[in-house]
């Protein structure tokens, strides 16, 4: 029989800019900030670090000079591990798949204690040159990175669609941002705290039209170690955590576009994962108290909340403008900020969905707490939504 | 028929690479021809071209022409652009549904900002080194 998968405990960085420059006189060291997060992390799971069993590590950026880092790292911290020691990568999914990678070894009783961490530090390098490697991770490389494609940019034809199908616009759209920045303004860990206004998010320079610079994810590092269980581990501690109620992933076998034309702002792959995950938990999309999903620009937010049914199709704009998704609303969106100003370390950023969750869902918020949360949704994703991972999660207390 | 050829005096930014199989291809675009590959099995068109057909598996494929014209299906004007691309930002972009039922995305040439789901036609940049495909608004 499986074992049911819970979260026990979490640790963070406040996600922003660590990384030193390569000639600084001492530099942020990657293992070291992530050993302190999982001292962290344990304490917060209430376990002794002999029960770990598996590390699941997401795959560090290659600006980390340290190679082969999990296994570093299972020297550094001396933890012999009788499951798996594993350095995942999976484009912005890369987080999500090294949770599920840790879900799976306690699902198939090979642990009953998983890690799930990583380390996302990259804000030393220039834009302009980060970008140099990541327009070849979205598109082809030959048939559409000599036209000049950057990984946002697929996003902002997304709004333009989106704008010209269901008569939005750059205003309703941008509402997004606002309320994101209001949400992050609660949250110690996030990014950019300051509050805006939907002047100053139209008032920006634009990054990619009809996208400006508050409706595109900033560059930010970022770590985080996440405590994973099986659950008689979890009723063993007597803590509040978190039960894996629903999981579902769909790739729809396309990269960025569809060859074959299709609606592309359906997100075929965050319809099709999330019905999965619902059905696997037995719940409704209308019973989710709160929803975190990774969505690097506004547009992305609003589609995957049509996608996994929180809007009607072409609603979804208008809910955000209309308060829906804020704190306090009929489903609150990305409490933590979202990647706009939560921030995006992006191979960990599928982590810091979990660790809002996990704040909720213990009713451990503080300001941004959603009263009687219960029930939680998380979605990463890679490329234009062409996969979506999505997990329904429980509180129990 | 050729595609509008429009001459462009210096190399490409970030030129594609060429194999044994899409040297064809960039060979036929450099005089003005947009071609791809159909299944000679299940007879549905690909792009980029294939040496294999990804909706059967079959490996028998031709070569056959392109109509050169098609539908805006989305743009954007890219300003924050990758190292290479900074001397030609902004730059404009797109998603372009051909007429022969393909999705392809490209350089869009145009000033104004085009309308979706108006025609385009795919056009021909002959750059220093070698060819790139683009479309404008018909």
């Amino acid at each position: 029989m499986s074992q049911t998968v819970t979260i026990l405990g979490a640790a963070a960085l406040r996600v922003g800019k660590w990384q030193a420059a390569p000639d600084a006189p001492t530099q942020k060291l990657e293992h070291e900030v992530l050993a302190d997060l999982v001292i962290e992390a344990m304490q917060d799971a209430g376990l002794d670090r002999r029960e770990i069993g598996s590390l699941t590590f997401s795959l560090p950026r290659p600006y980390t000079q340290q190679k082969y880092f999990g296994t570093f790292m299972a020297n550094y911290l001396r933890l012999p591990c009788a499951g798996s020691v594993s350095e995942i990568m999976g484009n912005g999914m890369t987080a999500g798949l090294a949770f599920e990678g840790a879900s799976n070894d306690i699902r198939l009783g090979r642990s009953r204690v998983a890690l799930a961490l990583g380390v996302n530090f990259e804000t030393a390098i220039s834009a302009a040159e980060h970008m140099m490697s990541s327009m070849r991770t979205t598109g082809d490389v030959d048939f559409h990175t000599p036209f000049g494609f950057t990984p946002i940019s697929w996003y902002a034809m997304d709004a333009a669609r989106y704008i010209h199908e269901f008569k939005s616009s750059r205003e309703e759209l941008a509402s997004v941002a606002v309320k994101n920045r209001f949400h992050a303004s609660l949250n110690p860990i996030a990014q950019f705290r300051k509050l805006i206004s939907l002047e100053d998010v139209l008032a920006q320079p634009l990054i990619v039209e009809p996208l400006g610079l508050y409706e595109v994810p900033p560059r930010s590092d970022g770590a985080v170690c996440l405590v994973l269980a099986d659950e008689d581990v979890a009723r063993a501690v007597g803590r509040p955590y978190v039960r894996i109620k629903g999981r579902g992933f769909f790739h729809e076998g396309a990269h960025q576009i569809n060859e074959v034309p299709n609606d592309m702002i359906a997100l075929v792959a965050a319809q099709t994962a999330g019905r999965t995950a619902f059905a696997e938990a037995g719940v409704s999309p209308d019973e989710i108290d709160l929803a975190e999903v990774y969505a690097p620009c506004t547009i992305v937010e609003v589609l995957v909340s049509e996608a996994l049914g929180f809007a009607p199709r072409g609603r979804g704009a208008g809910m955000a403008r209309d308060g829906e998704t804020t704190l306090g609303g009929r489903i609150p969106i990305c409490t933590s900020g979202g990647l706009q100003s939560r921030g995006h370390p992006a191979y960990v950023t599928p982590f810091y969905s979990f660790v809002e969750i996990l704040d909720q869902l213990r009713h451990r918020a503080d300001e941004r707490q959603v009263a009687n949360a219960r029930l939680a949704l998380t979605c990463a994703e890679l490329g234009n939504y062409n996969a979506a991972l999505v997990h329904v999660l429980e509180a129990v207390h | 028929m050729s595609l509008p050829i429009i001459e462009v005096d210096r190399p490409r930014s970030y030129p594609p690479r060429v194999s044994a199989f899409t040297q064809r291809f960039w060979g036929a675009l450099q005089e003005g021809r947009f071609e791809t590959t159909r299944c000679t099995a299940c007879e549905r068109l690909t792009f980029p071209p294939k040496p294999f057909c990804p909706h059967c598996w079959s490996r028998n494929i031709s070569w056959t022409p392109l109509s050169g014209r098609g539908k805006l299906y989305s743009q954007s004007v890219i300003h924050a652009a990758p190292a290479v691309f900074r001397a030609e930002a902004p730059y404009r972009v797109g998603i372009v549904d051909l007429d022969d039922g393909l999705r392809i995305a490209t350089r869009i040439l145009c000033e104004t900002p085009p309308e979706l789901d108006s025609p385009v036609e795919i056009i021909v940049f002959r750059y220093a080194d070698g060819p790139l495909f683009g479309a404008r608004p018909l």
